[in-house]
């Protein structure tokens, strides 16, 4: 008698359980999902990006939210916040350029189709240095397109602070973690 | 059903959901203020001097020396949305190989919109240098003052506030020290 209803339980249980991690599953891909169309429609690898320090500032603090684009038919401009990630250096840095060169080849026989069948030479520096990223180039003396992962286009303060805060304090990270699975598997509507 | 819990999850998603239509309201007002003020920017003199490089000090190079007047009221593009103005004095020239030059030798930032009317005599910041290491064949460049407003939330946006009315010649290298 009591065996059947036990048996029951555990059917439902086991659902219960693979409901929620079919749930869980599902969010991840879902947010995979946006984040590589963002990239797709933007052009970058990282549509989204959150600045790490305060070489921009008083235009962008530590853990503003900025929004990136990488227009593939367009040559930067001077006065553009790029982001760029050179060979060699771990992170990726926002700074603003300060010199474009459009380099002009003739090869014979071939017609560029769009401005980026030119090479573009770029010095970038950031709002609160004094002196320009040449330095930072990893021994390169111009920036070029291959290394730009986007252009600002939008800006949002603050939000971004919290994964800084993760990084930072990594007890938060697990305690955030650990909350969320708790409530996953106690919360039964 | 009606639990603590799903009192603060209700409350919270409905707080969240207000701030991002305010924020999205917030950022889409920049499109409608749009001011384009226009000002001058005149060239007072340019002297060129061979230098030192700056990575490769055995090797000569020619540094343009700038100085310019810019006057603009730069007020109408500061609207509530507007955290600040980033202004730069940049040259332009195309060389005859065809290479195509920007170069920003001065900047500003403007925070409040008092200071926003500006008249200033100034010089270049930034060493302005050329790809080939000689403005010799160079030949005249524009200058222009363009300005990047920047929102407390949402796009940046660029505009140009004035241009030189005739391009300006580099003039011959010569040792100014």
């Amino acid at each position: 008698m009591f065996a059947e209803e036990l048996k029951t339980m555990r059917r439902l249980g086991i659902r219960h359980i693979l409901l929620q991690i079919l749930n869980f599953a599902s969010v991840l891909a879902s947010g995979l999902m946006i984040w590589k169309g963002l990239g797709l429609i933007t052009n970058t690898e990282s549509p989204i990006v959150v600045v790490l320090s305060g070489s921009m500032e008083p235009a962008f603090y530590r853990g503003d939210l900025l929004f990136l684009t990488n227009p593939a038919n367009e040559k930067y401009k001077t006065g553009d916040i790029t982001v760029y990630k050179v060979p060699g250096a771990d992170i990726p840095i926002v700074h603003r350029v300060l010199e474009t060169h459009d380099i002009f080849k003739k090869k014979k026989g071939a017609v560029a189709t769009t401005p980026l069948g030119q090479d573009q030479l770029l010095l970038t520096k950031g709002d609160n240095n004094y002196i320009d990223d040449i330095e930072l180039y990893q021994g390169l003396d111009w920036l070029e397109r291959k290394h730009i992962v986007g252009k600002v286009r939008g800006f949002l303060p603050y939000i971004g602070y919290v994964t800084i805060a993760m990084n930072d304090f990594p007890q938060l990270k697990y305690a955030l973690l650990g909350g969320l699975g708790l409530l996953a598997l106690i919360q039964r509507e | 059903m009606h639990s603590i819990y799903s009192r603060i999850n209700n409350i919270s998603g409905i707080l969240s959901t207000c701030l991002m239509v305010l924020l999205l309201g917030i950022s889409l007002s920049s499109f409608v203020f749009t001011a384009d003020p226009k000002g001058s920017l005149e060239i007072s003199s340019i002297q060129v001097s061979p230098g030192k490089a700056r990575r490769y000090h055995n090797k000569n190079q020619d540094f343009a020396f700038v100085q310019f007047n810019v006057s603009a009221d730069l007020t109408p593009l500061f609207n509530w949305n507007t955290k600040q103005l980033f202004l730069y004095v940049g040259a332009e020239y195309t060389d005859n190989k065809g290479v195509r030059n920007e170069v920003v030798i001065w900047d500003k930032i403007v925070r409040r919109k008092e200071d926003a009317d500006i008249n200033i005599q100034g010089r270049n910041k930034y060493a302005f240098r050329e790809l080939s290491s000689t403005f010799r064949k160079a030949p005249p460049a524009h200058y222009t003052l363009k300005y990047n407003v920047m929102p407390y939330v949402g796009i940046l946006t660029y505009g140009e506030a004035a241009r030189t009315i005739e391009p300006v010649a580099f003039p011959e290298s010569r040792d100014l020290s």
